[in-house]
């Protein structure tokens, strides 16, 4: 009985010491090199689930915006497979280009529109099936495993960001599944976006002149798009409603 | 004497007919298995990510397990995924399709009488290298005048 009282101590002992000794080289592996990892945050490990640490965004410069540029247009419509039917007014658009002129001073603004990516989207709030939902991360999807293509959340989005696929989807990629009778809009490129990527419209947009878009987390104040956001600022397009958007716009 | 080889004869002649037709309904049995011919991997391994039985079982709940795990959280690990099975499973540059008997999933549900909607969305096929991924037409802008672009940016009228 003794004895193996004894032994179980030392069992713990000995793991209590091994305990000791690895806190002491993570520790050290902190201290040594904390800028090495501090670097490395962004990554997330592939099997670990998304937290609400990070809230993703774009933030969209217009005086930088090329009047007539299409490239995050095309960048979108090939990521993601979208197909066109010859029908303008029901083809999915996922993003599309906006210009607005100004009535007073005549002066012109392009911009790119897309899902904002609400903090209070209104097609999440109208789903009647819970298929349009927020990602902790801030990213609103569409589960088109339960969406049953009411298209509520397409009246009630004032961006006009969603689209319905209307007609059969020969499948073209395998990372963005999209089929007929359901609703689909801008997914922030999340299967890029989980794999420490970046959407696909901008990076079109940085890879030509323009530069416009920024895609980063809002809630590092040290990432590209905060610090950005605190030198120049961003408005929200209807700002009025009060949706908190991820998406923001300099220049209007 | 002649009665008793008769009936030695008869009696050799019948053990050697069943004997036979025993082996030929062996051998049919081997032939005409219930199970379908299941296509195996492509890419030359011999396991599953389960076993086999398990697979044959339980592999929609480790399917539909990984589809809420990366739909809700972004998990994107790949060994229970639907475009594994695919991956692994179909051919690259493969002609055949959902549907088809020689498809992997539906050689089994054709047999089994189980119908799903995946391939309504989902690929039935590896994507390859070069997809061919879209022929959209890019839309003319959107144009609008406004008083204030921030409050009337979303206008299509």
């Amino acid at each position: 009985m003794n004895k193996k009282a004894i032994t179980n101590n030392e069992t713990i002992n000995i793991s209590r010491r091994s305990f000791v000794e690895k806190s002491a080289t993570a520790a050290a592996a902190l201290t040594i090199a904390p800028g090495v990892l501090l670097n490395q945050v962004h990554a997330k490990p592939a099997g670990q689930p998304i937290t609400d640490a990070k809230r993703w965004g774009i933030l969209i410069d217009t005086a930088k915006c090329g009047n007539g540029c299409n490239d995050c247009v095309t960048a979108c419509n090939e990521e993601n497979g979208i197909v066109s039917h010859g029908r303008p007014l029901t083809d999915q658009q996922w993003i599309r280009k906006v210009k607005l002129k100004d009535k007073m001073t005549n002066h012109v603004v392009s911009l790119p529109m897309m899902c904002q990516h609400c903090e209070s989207p209104p097609c999440v709030d109208v789903c009647p099936t819970g298929a349009s939902f927020k990602r902790v991360d801030g990213i609103v999807l569409v589960d088109r495993h339960i969406c049953i293509g009411c298209r509520y959340c397409m009246m009630a989005c004032p961006y006009k960001a969603r689209s319905f696929a209307h007609e059969e989807v020969e499948a073209t990629v395998d990372y963005q599944p999209r089929g007929k009778g359901t609703v689909e809009s801008c997914t922030m490129c999340v299967h890029r976006v989980d794999n420490d990527g970046t959407p696909a419209c901008v990076e079109a947009c940085s890879s030509n002149e323009h530069g416009a878009m920024v895609f980063g987390d809002l809630k590092n104040p040290q990432s590209e798009i905060s610090r950005q956001l605190e030198k120049h600022g961003g408005k929200q397009i209807r700002a009025d409603l009060g949706l908190n958007t991820g998406v923001r716009y300099r220049g209007i | 004497m002649k009665n008793l080889m008769h009936k030695t004869l008869i009696t050799l002649a019948g053990v050697a007919v069943m004997a036979f037709s025993a082996f030929a309904i062996a051998d049919e049995d081997k032939k005409a298995s219930f199970a379908p011919d299941v296509p195996h991997p492509t890419n030359g391994s011999t396991e599953c990510v389960e076993p086999e039985d398990e697979m044959k079982k339980n592999h929609m709940k480790y399917i539909l397990h990984q589809r809420d795990e990366t739909m809700y959280e972004g998990i994107r690990t790949r060994t229970y995924s639907l475009k594994e099975c695919i991956n692994c499973h179909v051919p690259e540059n493969s002609e055949v399709r959902y549907g088809d008997d020689k498809h992997f999933c539906s050689s089994c549900h054709n047999y089994a009488g189980v119908s799903i909607d995946c391939f309504q969305c989902h690929m039935d096929r590896p994507m390859g290298k070069n997809p061919h991924k879209s022929n959209a037409q890019v839309h003319p802008p959107v144009e609008a005048e406004v008083a204030d672009a921030s409050v009337a940016g979303a206008s299509n009228e």
